[in-house]
């Protein structure tokens, strides 16, 4: 220890100082109070021993003075005094002195006492340490939080959020949310939302949503389904995530053309469908278990699918919202969340839950990240379709195809690839169709249905006529297509230039049998089928089927770039 | 919350109480080597009679304790689960891969 010794007297200096000196600690002496505070501040002692009498500035004094300018720094101040003095020393212990020796001193007494502060020293100083390195720690976590929320805004990109159907919300419990919504459109128009729960809260529950992300929004993009998206994530998620880690997700497909509403939903609270009036039409209970817990090739994929006709809200949310709890304990629960959003337009229902959620709450803090997506099912709000790029006349095509792609499928490939989304790879890499992807998505979609369905399954539309039409229609295309023994689908698509166009020439066959394709001349628009070609014909520069309808060609344009 | 390990013949029972969440992790998983440690044990029974409350960290915990009950060749029980319990259990499907009685 380095101890710091101030008497006047230079007889007590020597004999003092020699004995601390002979203890093995360094010594460093003053002549009185004002050196002491100089010498306390040049040197920085652990420890300081001085006479209550001295001339300039007494003890009590000095050691206010040491106290005052050493801050956080703990230096333990021994008053040396004579017992009359025993008021003043009171005062002097009061001010920051922490300790006393009688006078004669004792050395036995005082080797003890340097022993006593050592310790204490010493234990400070540990303190001290901890302290720094816990602050340390606390800014280092602070500073990964801020990338790690830069990073997360930026990976789940809030903006892709802004979808006219969709009104959504998340409060995360800590500075970074477990929970996520993300949403995105196919290229056919079909609205991807998924909301997930990350287990536990702050960083490490972001960090087990983010695998989502990626898979989401790319494979939506390309026009995946639902339950393609879903296995794409799960794999991310067993890869990612240690046992024992998990995300509870629901995934929803909107599509408002066709009216239609397809859910999963692993470990989410009940999604719920509140008509117009506020009735409670249907609700979808988790059946599955949440992401990342399942093998990859257990997860189950089965989704429910409903048939909307009127206005109603979807309404989403995570287990953070139910069991929100205020001072009294009790839950938020369905039914203020019914009561707060039910018959009202989304926006509103969204804006209503939020202020009844803080109403509620009533400054208590949530311990669980909230989040709560509502989805405005308007069967009005199919966003329109592009109007046809030219209708009138086809012009010549001169010369050959800038680009060819070509793909043949046998029934082992027809049964297992994704065919539109493959091509849609390619044509998302074709910079002058930048600008025409769900235009051409939808053409390749209704022509390779067509071909497939139609052609090779001998499916007939007309099985999508009743209510529960669409599930029966899919239940016996999976059951077809799994007894599918032969066939063959070929798809070409060729892109040429017309004076600063693109004109894309999509051609595809089948191997089935055909049909009667006559009837496309005069299209009857009462008719429940064959919307589809309609829609491709309306789109399209040409469509012509040929020979038996098994092979078709459509002419597609892309618009004029202003 | 705390968790009491109860050792009866073949059966050995993990007697939780109170809010099953993160903070129970370190006496959860204290619990749970201790009565996998015991060679005698064959079924072991988590106890939520006495749970009020269960997060998805529990249920993190819970999977855990499934990977190491079947490393250990034991089986797994989930028993005297009550409301809230039960209703957070069937959120997230946990029948599905869990005993529960």
């Amino acid at each position: 220890m380095k101890v710091l010794l101030a008497d006047d007297a230079e007889v007590v200096r020597l004999l003092i100082g020699r004995f601390v000196e002979s203890l093995g600690h360094e010594l460093i002496l003053a002549c009185d109070g004002i050196e002491a505070v100089e010498r306390c501040m040049a040197e920085k002692p652990d420890m300081v021993l001085m006479d209550m009498l001295m001339p300039r500035l007494d003890g009590p004094e000095a050691g206010r003075q040491i106290k005052t300018r050493m801050g956080a720094r703990w230096v333990p101040i021994v008053l040396i005094t004579a017992v009359e003095e025993v008021s003043k020393l009171a005062d002097a212990m009061e001010i920051g002195a922490d300790d006393y020796l009688l006078k004669p001193v004792n050395f036995r007494i005082l080797e003890a006492k340097i022993k006593a502060i050592q310790r204490t020293v010493e234990l400070n100083r540990k303190v001290h340490e901890q302290a720094n390195k816990l602050a340390g720690y606390y800014d280092r976590a602070e500073e990964e939080k801020r990338v790690a929320r830069h990073l997360m805004e930026q990976l789940v990109n809030r903006e892709r959020l802004s979808d006219p159907q969709l009104h959504s919300w998340i409060a995360p419990a800590e500075s970074l949310s477990g929970d996520l919504i993300a949403a995105a459109r196919t290229p056919g128009q079909v609205l991807h939302l998924m909301l997930a729960d990350g287990i536990g809260h702050g960083l490490t529950a972001a960090l087990n949503v983010l695998p989502l992300t990626q898979p989401f929004y790319a494979m939506t993009e390309r026009g995946f389904a639902l339950a393609d998206i879903l296995v794409e994530m799960h794999r991310k998620v067993r890869q990612v995530l240690p046992v024992g880690r998990f995300v509870a997700l629901a995934f929803v497909a909107v599509d408002f053309a066709k009216r239609s509403i397809e859910v999963w939903n692993g470990g989410i609270p009940e999604l719920r469908l509140y008509d117009g009036r506020g009735g409670l039409q249907k609700r979808w209970a988790s059946r599955h278990l949440p992401l990342g817990i399942l093998s990859a090739d257990a997860l189950e994929l089965e989704t429910e699918r409903f048939q909307f006709s009127q206005r109603a809200n979807l309404v989403l949310c995570s287990d953070g919202l139910l069991e929100a709890r205020n001072e009294a304990g009790e839950a938020f629960g369905t039914a203020r969340l019914a009561l707060a959003c039910a018959g009202q337009p989304a926006a509103e229902a969204l804006t209503r839950t939020v202020e009844a959620l803080a109403d509620f709450l009533a400054g208590t803090h949530c311990h669980d990240d909230v989040s709560l997506a509502i989805v405005d099912l308007d069967p009005d709000a199919t966003l329109p379709l592009p109007e046809p790029a030219n209708p009138g006349e086809l012009p010549e095509i001169a010369g050959e195809a800038r680009w060819r792609y070509a793909i043949s499928l046998g029934v082992v490939e027809l049964k297992s690839l994704h065919t539109v989304p493959l091509i849609m790879g390619f044509i998302s890499q074709i910079k002058p169709l930048a600008h025409a992807h769900a235009d051409i998505f939808l053409i390749l979609t209704e022509l390779f249905v067509n071909a497939l369905d139609h052609g090779l399954l001998g499916l007939s539309s007309d099985l999508k006529c009743d209510a529960d039409g669409m599930e029966h229609y899919l239940q016996e295309r999976a059951k077809r297509l799994a007894a599918l023994r032969e066939g063959r689908i070929d798809i070409e698509l060729a892109g040429h230039d017309l004076g600063g166009r693109t004109m894309l020439r999509v051609r595809v066959s089948d191997s089935g049998a055909g049909f009667d394709w006559s009837w496309l001349e005069a299209p009857d628009t009462h008719r429940p089928s064959g919307r589809g070609i309609a829609l491709v014909a309306a789109l399209c520069a040409s469509l012509r089927f040929f020979g038996n309808g098994n092979a078709v060609e459509a002419c597609y344009l892309t618009r004029q770039i202003p | 919350m705390t968790a009491i390990v109860e050792i009866d013949g073949q059966t050995g029972r993990l007697l939780l109480s109170g809010q099953f969440d993160f903070s129970a992790h370190r006496d959860f998983r204290q619990a749970c080597d201790e009565i996998l440690a015991s060679a005698a044990v064959r079924e072991v029974l988590v106890d939520f009679q006495q749970v009020d409350y269960l997060d998805s960290s529990a249920l993190g915990m819970l999977l855990l304790l499934k990977e190491k009950a079947a490393a250990a060749g034991k089986a797994l029980a989930l028993v005297n689960c009550r409301d809230t319990v039960r209703q957070v259990l069937e959120i997230a499907c946990f029948g599905k891969i869990f005993t529960i009685r």
